[in-house]
């Protein structure tokens, strides 16, 4: 099923995550190549292995606020490419942040938020939503 | 005249009376009664048994029953009190027999048990190697995760315990904020060490800790993922303190409740979503595309199971900490005061109901 699809070639919709009614099928197949793309373009999006329950929890909790993230999953064979790209796209954005990539990975904002735990903790403490709000994810 | 008399009955009828010597010995059971009982039996009997022979009172009850009928009331109580001291005394041979008897098959019990213990240790020693086998109860070393993380279990509750009552003493005495912070973070870190616990023994056995059984069964009733609910923290804890609230805090305090209350919801349906795909991966139905079965499909969503429960466990720690920065250092002691409280009571509820008195069945 996966395919190497060249890197402006793919037609799948990338939707952005302002919350509106319509809940568009957000959960997609995309190749490594166009992950780059998926992580800047969206103002959420979960990187999950498939079928993991954790991501799950995650993308639950957002639906929580209001916000539908973009649910990047792979298979586990592509799990390390996956991690070389992200690192590489952390690196760029922000060089100096040298956290180890835990997936499920949430990016905010076109940059690595962190794991469930990051998540976990700042929707408790309150700072998950002036964040969401910032990225554009929250409009209330 | 009296006394002589007294003693002329005593010689001649020593019989007649023997039942009553024993009677007599029993000091502290009514002993006193019989003896006056006695004697004035004895005052009554002498002036009826001038008519009679030596014959008819080599029987110890003939002439009771003779007497019986002619009697005064006081004799018939005395008569009565008698039996039952009997009927008293051969019940409490009979329980005391088979007390032993229990005693005997109890020191029998133990005796095998520890020869079991022996061997097993034996095997252990054999199986591990050069590891100290006292060590260990179970031999699987996962088993012994779990034979570790019981006692340290056990002994937390005994520390939360005197920890609770010593911030008790400290909000009731004259202790200066700073002091009462002190034991404020004393507890916090306590906790730490429940949740630092909780996670080895999830990585040792997650079924054990998911299944309860380490807990009271009053506790068992609330069971979440592991543990208690993160919003029954808040459910103990704001109750008490809402008069003493600033606008400020509650309005914080509600959407802490909120923010728990959806942290909760999630891991909840994570969970389902983990039965769920386990359930698919166990079952793999071939009509779906599912493939041969493969057990190490199923065993992967199991360790999934772990990450859940340590996440839960992440939720407690963090709504307990998270609720304690927006109160004052008064307000904080008296919230896990009544935390510590809550919970002790329901232990106590526990141990409570297991030994309530029953009704027999028959």
């Amino acid at each position: 099923m996966q395919q190497a699809i060249p890197y402006k070639a793919w037609s799948l919709p990338l939707s952005n995550n302002h919350a509106t009614g319509v809940t568009p099928k957000s959960t997609t197949e995309l190749s490594v190549g166009a992950l780059r793309d998926a992580v800047s373009e969206n103002a959420v999006i979960v990187l999950a292995r498939r079928g993991c329950c954790m991501s799950h929890v995650v993308k639950r909790l957002l639906n929580g606020h209001g916000v539908n993230p973009m649910m990047f999953e792979f298979e586990e064979i592509d799990e390390s490419e996956i991690l070389k790209e992200l690192e590489l796209i952390m690196t760029e954005n922000d060089g100096k942040d040298k956290r180890r990539v835990q997936f499920p990975a949430v990016f905010i904002g076109g940059r690595m938020f962190g794991g469930l735990d990051q998540v976990m903790a700042s929707h408790i403490t309150g700072e998950l939503i002036p964040l969401l709000k910032q990225a554009g994810a929250l409009w209330l | 005249m009296n006394s002589s008399s007294t003693q002329y009955l005593n010689s001649k009828r020593m019989d007649v009376y023997d039942t009553m010597h024993p009677f007599s010995m029993w000091g502290d059971f009514k002993g006193n009664l019989y003896q006056d009982a006695a004697a004035t039996m004895i005052l009554e009997v002498d002036a009826k048994l001038d008519n009679q022979s030596e014959d008819t009172s080599h029987t110890t009850n003939i002439p009771f029953n003779q007497y019986d009928q002619e009697a005064t009331k006081p004799v018939n109580k005395v008569l009565r009190r008698l039996a039952q001291n009997r009927e008293a005394a051969r019940k409490s041979r009979l329980r005391k027999k088979a007390y032993v008897q229990q005693l005997e098959a109890s020191r029998l019990k133990l005796h095998h048990l520890e020869q079991e213990l022996e061997q097993t240790r034996a095997q252990c020693a054999l199986m591990s190697g050069g590891v100290n086998a006292s060590h260990l109860r179970f031999p699987k070393p996962a088993k012994s995760g779990i034979a570790a993380f019981e006692i340290e279990y056990e002994q937390w509750v005994e520390e939360q315990d005197k920890k609770t009552n010593a911030l008790k003493a400290a909000l009731h005495s004259s202790l200066s904020d700073e002091e009462i912070d002190k034991l404020i973070t004393d507890n916090m870190n306590h906790y730490a060490i429940l949740f630092n616990i909780k996670a080895a023994a999830a990585k040792a056995d997650v079924f054990y800790l998911i299944s309860g059984v380490w807990k009271t069964s009053t506790e068992r009733l609330f069971l979440w993922i592991g543990g208690f609910r993160p919003s029954d923290l808040l459910k103990v804890l704001v109750p008490q303190l809402q008069y003493n609230l600033l606008d400020q805090q509650s309005h914080d305090l509600y959407n802490l409740t909120q923010a728990c209350q959806q942290a909760e919801d999630s891991l909840s349906q994570g969970m389902e979503k983990l039965q769920q795909t386990l359930s698919e991966a166990v079952a793999c139905s071939q009509a779906l595309g599912g493939g041969r079965y493969e057990m190490h499909n199923a065993m992967e969503k199991l360790e999934e199971l772990v990450r859940l429960v340590i996440q839960a466990d992440f939720v407690r720690h963090e709504t307990l900490q998270q609720t304690l920065r927006y109160l004052t250092t008064r307000q904080s002691a008296q919230g896990l005061i009544s935390l510590g409280e809550y919970f002790q009571r329901l232990r106590d509820l526990s141990s409570a109901w297991a030994t309530r008195p029953c009704e027999p069945t028959a």
